[in-house]
């Protein structure tokens, strides 16, 4: 029954690897872009605070597809030419995820007490300094669960680059199905790979969570 | 009546009761008391099957509580029971927390329900307050809505977990006029407290617990005046000061 | 900047492609409510399962939960569309590809189912928030584990979970913007048809992303309202 998946394994596997790459840079990306805009996000000074404000809660109203279809358009206006479905993807992955990303650091800058990061500016540091070595790590370390959540849906997400032709594990075995209608093992199997990586990842999660609950408890 | 007969109960390894024997009569009312942990509230959710023991019988009016095929729910009908942290229902007002055992579970129609509602409203003092949402009441007008939310079910008996201990001082004696006013109306009560006046006015019988035994009982003035154990003299000397 | 690219903002109110957007609006609006009430329906039963006293009810809650959100949307919506009408046999399968409208059905089904895990982990936080004494409190008064649950306990918590399940509600219209890979005609596939048909896809998108702006700010006054009318007296001030 599952011949049609041992007999493409190393083309499914190739749209595999696809999807775990596209994963790999919207993930560190997003999360370098989304540290900044956590910070933009708790600035008072208003020529960064609103625009970055209005950029996060235009792009959380938009659905993903669209703003994947929207870089898509606009990246061949910018630069001149075409651009391959990988790059405009991350493109559109960095920026979209950075906003989810960004509400998360934000929570966990709000966790640190004004005093800590007087504290830190007491002993002569820079705001640039006080965001890299005291807020940036305290934040990675309080919302692990959260940024670990985030990361499983942007995983998730990456199977929406489809709808602009990248070859990743969706669509290849859409084109495999195509080719021999066995829609029942081929979604079945990239289901089943999807909920592998995204359990595991889920467990991780709670494991940091119950962790966290533990260190708060004494 | 209700029946308590050498239960025991166990969580895991802890045994939590111990050879627990008591027997309430109708019209009596029994104060419990003890230090915490001593298995006092876990008493009182054991004759309602609320929390299931492992050895001996307990029965009201005969119907034995422990038995598999007793049906818990026909049972609490009869039962009703206080909790020290009110748990009125946070979304429904004071009438609505009332009305809604009585229509569901014995299919009053509203306006039955709602009379009786009022009634019982006043019987406790907040006839001013039906429409009032638990949160934007104090704790002494919760316990007392609480209060009459069990009594608008017609129990025969009526249980007390430490009512008074989650109030300020100057809110528990509204609650405790109130529970005297029932004693005295003939109620059968089972309270878990330490409000010595209240015991002092109202309690036919006083049972002191301590790690999930009865330590000692009597009367008040038994208990109070001449406690036999050391025990119950350190609890006393505790709860006085 | 590449300026040899003629904008043609026309393509969002010009005949026809201003009403395809509309009946893409409609169409998004359509399945995202209907998924809404499938997805309400069945998170309410999920997340109870998952906290009943009986252990092999618990595990099926769990099991639903982890399975629905453990996958991405579309590969479930592909698995439904696709492979679904097979799991019911050669014969019947033929019968139900034929069905006019199939698409929808799959998409408001899916959508719906998908949505059912993520209200049921929502719903599971919002007991977990509830004492065990409240519990007890209603058992006390003689009503039944059904009646517990019907009357007090789940409207209580879907009352304290009001905030997440708005976030929820949000993210089904915008959800429903997958269901354009099997073909259903709401109104991200409209502004991509729009571009296949004039190569005007980044005027056609951008004028989607404000529709879908505007969709969702209403959803939020509405749920403004809701929560308004719902909300615990005194204890979810704002």
């Amino acid at each position: 029954m599952f011949d049609v998946i041992s007999r493409n394994f190393v083309f499914l596997m190739g749209g595999l690897l696809t999807t775990f790459q596209l994963a790999f840079f919207a993930l560190v990306g997003g999360i370098g872009l989304g540290m900044l805009v956590g910070l933009a996000r708790l600035s008072k000074n208003p020529w960064i605070y609103y625009p970055i404000t209005g950029y996060v809660n235009f792009l959380r109203n938009i659905p993903l597809i669209l703003v994947i279809f929207w870089f898509y358009f606009v990246m061949p206006i910018i630069i001149g030419e075409a651009m391959a479905p990988f790059p405009a993807a991350v493109i559109a992955f960095i920026f979209f995820e950075a906003t989810y990303f960004g509400e998360i650091f934000r929570a966990g800058y709000q966790t640190i007490s004004k005093d800590l990061i007087a504290a830190s500016y007491s002993t002569g540091m820079t705001y640039s300094q006080t965001a890299r070595h005291i807020l940036i790590p305290i934040a990675l370390k309080r919302m692990t669960p959260s940024l670990i959540t985030q990361s499983i849906v942007t995983f998730q997400d990456t199977s929406l680059a489809f709808v602009i032709g990248l070859t990743e594990l969706v669509r290849r075995s859409s084109i495999v199905d195509n080719m021999e209608v066995r829609s029942i093992e081929l979604y079945g199997f990239a289901a089943f790979i999807y909920f592998i990586v995204c359990y595991t990842g889920s467990q991780i999660s709670l494991y940091y969570e119950n962790k966290a609950r533990k260190v708060n408890l004494i | 009546m209700i029946e308590i007969n050498k239960i025991n109960k166990w969580y895991d390894d802890f045994h939590v009761l111990t050879d627990v024997d008591e027997v309430i009569e109708k019209g009596q009312a029994v104060v419990i008391c003890g230090p915490s942990g001593s298995g006092k509230s876990t008493l009182l959710r054991c004759v309602n099957g609320l929390e299931p023991f492992q050895k001996g019988e307990i029965r009201v009016d005969g119907i034995s509580v422990g038995d598999p095929k007793t049906n818990l729910y026909k049972l609490r009908k009869k039962i009703g029971m206080v909790f020290q942290r009110f748990e009125l229902y946070p979304h429904m007002t004071a009438m609505e927390n009332i009305v809604l055992a009585p229509k569901k579970v014995r299919k009053w129609s509203k306006e039955k329900a709602q009379t009786k509602a009022m009634e019982l409203l006043k019987r406790v003092g907040m006839e001013d307050k039906a429409d009032a949402y638990p949160a934007n009441l104090s704790g002494g007008q919760q316990q007392r809505i609480a209060i009459a939310r069990s009594l608008a079910m017609e129990p025969d008996y009526m249980m007390f977990d430490e009512p008074t201990s989650a109030l300020d001082p100057e809110m528990i004696k509204e609650v405790l006029d109130v529970m005297v006013e029932l004693a005295k109306a003939g109620m059968t009560m089972l309270c878990v407290t330490h409000e010595m006046g209240f015991a002092k006015e109202v309690a036919d019988e006083i049972i002191f617990m301590d790690e999930g035994k009865i330590v000692e009982r009597g009367t008040y003035d038994e208990f109070f005046n001449n406690p036999q154990t050391d025990r119950a003299k350190l609890f006393l000397s505790q709860i006085l000061d | 900047m590449n300026f040899a690219y003629q904008f043609d903002w026309s393509v969002l109110w010009r005949d026809p492609y201003g009403l395809m957007l509309i009946k893409g609006l409609g169409m998004t609006i359509f399945l995202g409510s209907s998924a809404w009430i499938i997805a309400m329906a069945v998170g309410i039963t999920v997340g109870t399962l998952r906290i009943t006293k009986y252990r092999l009810l618990r595990m099926i809650g769990t099991a639903y939960v982890e399975v629905f959100r453990n996958i991405p949307l579309l590969v479930q919506m592909f698995f439904w569309f696709y492979a679904g009408p097979m799991l019911f046999g050669e014969v019947l399968s033929r019968q139900i590809n034929r069905l006019d409208g199939l698409a929808i059905y799959v998409s408001i089904l899916g959508l719906g189912l998908y949505t059912a895990s993520r209200i049921a982990e929502h719903l599971r936080a919002g007991f977990a928030s509830i004492g065990k004494d409240q519990y007890q409190a209603v058992l006390s008064t003689g009503m039944s584990q059904v009646q517990m649950y019907r009357y007090v306990i789940i409207p209580y918590a879907l009352r304290l979970t009001i905030p997440p399940l708005t976030t929820e509600f949000l993210t089904v219209f915008k959800n429903t913007s997958i269901v354009m890979t099997i073909g259903v005609a709401e109104l991200t596939f409209q502004s991509y048809q729009i571009d296949a048909e004039t190569f005007h896809g980044l005027e056609a998108t951008t004028g989607a992303m404000f529709i879908y702006l505007l969709l969702g700010m209403s959803v939020v006054k509405f749920m403004d309202l809701v929560e308004k009318k719902y909300k615990i007296q005194g204890l979810m001030g704002r």
